[in-house]
């Protein structure tokens, strides 16, 4: 080994390319994208949600009509609860429809629910929370008790409650959620808005707490000590750091919404037939448990799957946006 | 203590009343009404019906009397069958609330157990068994786990029944109370594994060891001691959600509790059913609250009101 010169002149400008600076979103996501189990989760999902839109839309991975009963096959033999086949690929159910093209259906349903309720959720309650942190002391008693109000119902019977008072009536824009008059957006829209209206004081109480707790540290005070307006006080410091608490909340929350509608689904107040949620797929299947088992399987292990991913996705998130506990 | 517990207690009636009318306008706005069937009813019998049960009134008229009588803790009747809710509730109530209190126990014991044995294994087998375990509940909802398990125990195996609920006959209450509760055993269970880990790296279990004290006593006088008080924390919560909460199950296996009865109640409208039990589940919701509130000043000596 060739002996190096003892005194070299410092090299300022290598140094600086090792402590390059990064933000905190490219630090957070390179940490993410160590954790194995959130990436794994984080694809599984990505891809289940591409197979459930190609699935709805898309023939060639449709490959049959949801809605389509066939009761025998074109060789005359019975295709009501098949078991899975090359053609069928998940079976037929007891009316003879192709399982995979109503998994997909069932599957956007409820992926649609999640995304859209949660999306609601974080609008509403990140406006109520900011509201109630930033505004005055009545404000904030106002909307304090309004959430505390809202944790005493017990909440899928007030979602029930809200979902029932809602449906059935011709809204502007959005329209009825009645099964007598067509349109799969309107009951969509029903269950997304029954579900929200109640759900969006968890992330307020969030948003209220942690802006609170940030509106009084040193940087913020340093902040407003060198002149910054309010309003950019809010924006370029109490945003973004309420922002990682909320994101962790709404990969919790997606799979929360997505249980809410099977809930309603399950007891009859979801999609009407002969559309399909994974709610109504399971409540369906758990009729016929008897006599054909795979109705109820496909779903439910299509839930579980759903659940587990937004889990460990919502873990992997927690650990790479919050630095203290990176170990 | 003692005044805030007043305190909380008088808090309380304004929510339930705020509760009480939120329900009562929400129920109004529902389309259709009580008597809407697929028979049409005549002229005269509808308004004899309406008259009957004061819908012929104007709403906050009818609002009125009703909070009047639900300060008599007159809870009005049904309009599906004429029966006071009160016995309604008195009826179907207490299937709820054993089926609440199984899987409450279910939960908490098994939960408890899953996440010590867990800690103690710390990256062992059997961490790694008990971690998983925790895991999948969180993914598997009790309308999940209900239907799986029918299949495989009770359609396959016939070791248990699919359907009802009979006190003390485990056929029937092994099924509703694992689907039910698995969710919340496995939220237990990581909750008590990660303070276990906690509690197991502070000063004073080094010390308890250095002195010699036998590794038992070391985990359940010092350890587990202080690590169930999170646990304790939502047990409260837990409670309250498993009794008011069980109309997916009770469906699921077709157990006549108050949970179903409210879900028929909102399918056919029954005014005074869902009033009711609205109220009612508001009222143990916010007295479940209170409750650990104050058992947790109890619990915790550093907490002081």
């Amino acid at each position: 080994m060739a002996s190096t010169p003892i005194a070299q002149p410092f090299d300022f400008a290598s140094e600086q390319i090792h402590t390059k600076q990064r933000g905190l979103w490219s630090q957070a996501f390179q940490r993410l994208v160590r954790n194995r189990l959130a990436v794994v989760a984080g694809i599984l999902l990505i891809g289940i949600t591409v197979v459930a839109i190609l699935g709805t839309s898309w023939s060639v991975v449709q490959r049959h009509d949801p809605n389509q009963q066939l009761y025998v096959t074109a060789s005359n033999e019975d295709n009501t609860n098949a078991g899975p086949t090359s053609d069928h690929w998940l079976g037929t159910d007891n009316l003879g429809r192709d399982m995979w093209a109503r998994m997909a259906q069932g599957t956007l349903f409820s992926l649609k629910v999640g995304f859209g309720a949660e999306f609601i959720v974080v609008c509403i309650g990140l406006a109520m929370g900011m509201t109630a942190a930033l505004g005055g002391r009545l404000t904030d008693g106002i909307i304090t008790w309004v959430t505390d109000l809202t944790y005493a119902f017990p909440d899928l019977l007030f979602i029930i409650l809200v979902r029932q008072a809602i449906f059935g009536r011709a809204w502007p824009i959005i329209g009825s959620g009645d099964p007598q008059i067509p349109g799969l957006p309107a009951i969509l829209l029903v269950t997304i808005l029954a579900i929200s209206f109640v759900s969006w004081v968890t992330i307020c109480r969030l948003v209220r707490g942690q802006m609170l707790s940030i509106k009084n540290q040193d940087y913020v005070t340093a902040a407003r000590c060198v002149g910054a307006s309010e309003f950019r006080v809010v924006r370029v410091h109490m945003l973004p750091n309420t922002l990682s608490t909320v994101i962790v909340a709404i990969t919790f929350g997606i799979p929360t919404r997505i249980f809410a509608e099977a809930a309603l689904a399950f007891i009859g107040l979801g999609v009407p037939p002969p559309n399909a949620s994974l709610g109504s797929l399971i409540s369906d299947g758990q009729a016929l448990l008897q006599s054909n088992n795979l109705l109820v399987i496909w779903p439910a292990i299509m839930v579980a799957a759903l659940m587990l991913c937004f889990t460990f996705l919502g873990d992997g998130l927690r650990d790479a946006l919050d630095p203290r506990t990176r170990k | 203590m003692l005044a805030y517990a007043i305190r909380r207690i008088i808090l309380m009636v304004p929510l339930l009343f705020a509760i009480a009318t939120i329900t009562f306008f929400l129920m109004h706005t529902v389309q259709g009404g009580p008597f809407d069937s697929d028979k049409p009813l005549s002229e005269a019998t509808k308004i004899n019906l309406d008259k009957r049960y004061g819908l012929d009134k104007s709403l906050p008229e009818q609002y009125i009397s009703y909070i009047g009588n639900l300060l008599k803790a007159d809870l009005g009747i049904s309009f599906s069958n004429d029966r006071p809710v009160r016995d309604i509730i008195g009826d179907r109530f207490p299937i709820s609330l054993q089926l609440g209190i199984f899987t409450f126990l279910f939960a908490i014991i098994f939960g408890l157990i899953l996440g010590i044995f867990s800690s103690l294994n710390q990256n062992g087998l059997g961490d790694y068994v008990g971690v998983f375990v925790a895991t999948s509940g969180a993914a598997l909802p009790s309308f999940v786990l209900a239907p799986i398990l029918a299949i495989i125990f009770a359609v396959r195996l016939h070791w248990f029944n699919v359907i009802g609920w009979e006190l003390w006959d485990y056929k029937t209450m092994v099924l509703p109370v694992v689907s039910f509760g698995f969710l919340n055993m496995a939220f237990v269970a990581r909750i008590s594994r990660a303070s276990m880990l906690d509690v197991l790296r502070q000063d004073y279990i080094r010390t308890a060891r250095a002195k010699g004290v036998k590794e038992f006593t070391v985990i359940m006088r010092h350890a587990v001691k202080n690590a169930i008080i999170p646990v304790l924390t939502i047990s409260g919560p837990i409670f309250a959600n498993l009794v008011v909460g069980s109309f997916i199950i009770e469906r699921a296996f077709s157990i006549p509790g108050l949970g179903r009865t409210f879900v028929e109640s909102v399918l056919n409208r029954d005014y005074g059913v869902i009033m009711g039990v609205t109220i009612f589940y508001g009222t143990i919701i916010v007295g479940m609250n209170l409750i650990v509130d104050l058992l947790y000043g109890i619990a915790d000596p550093r907490i002081r009101y």
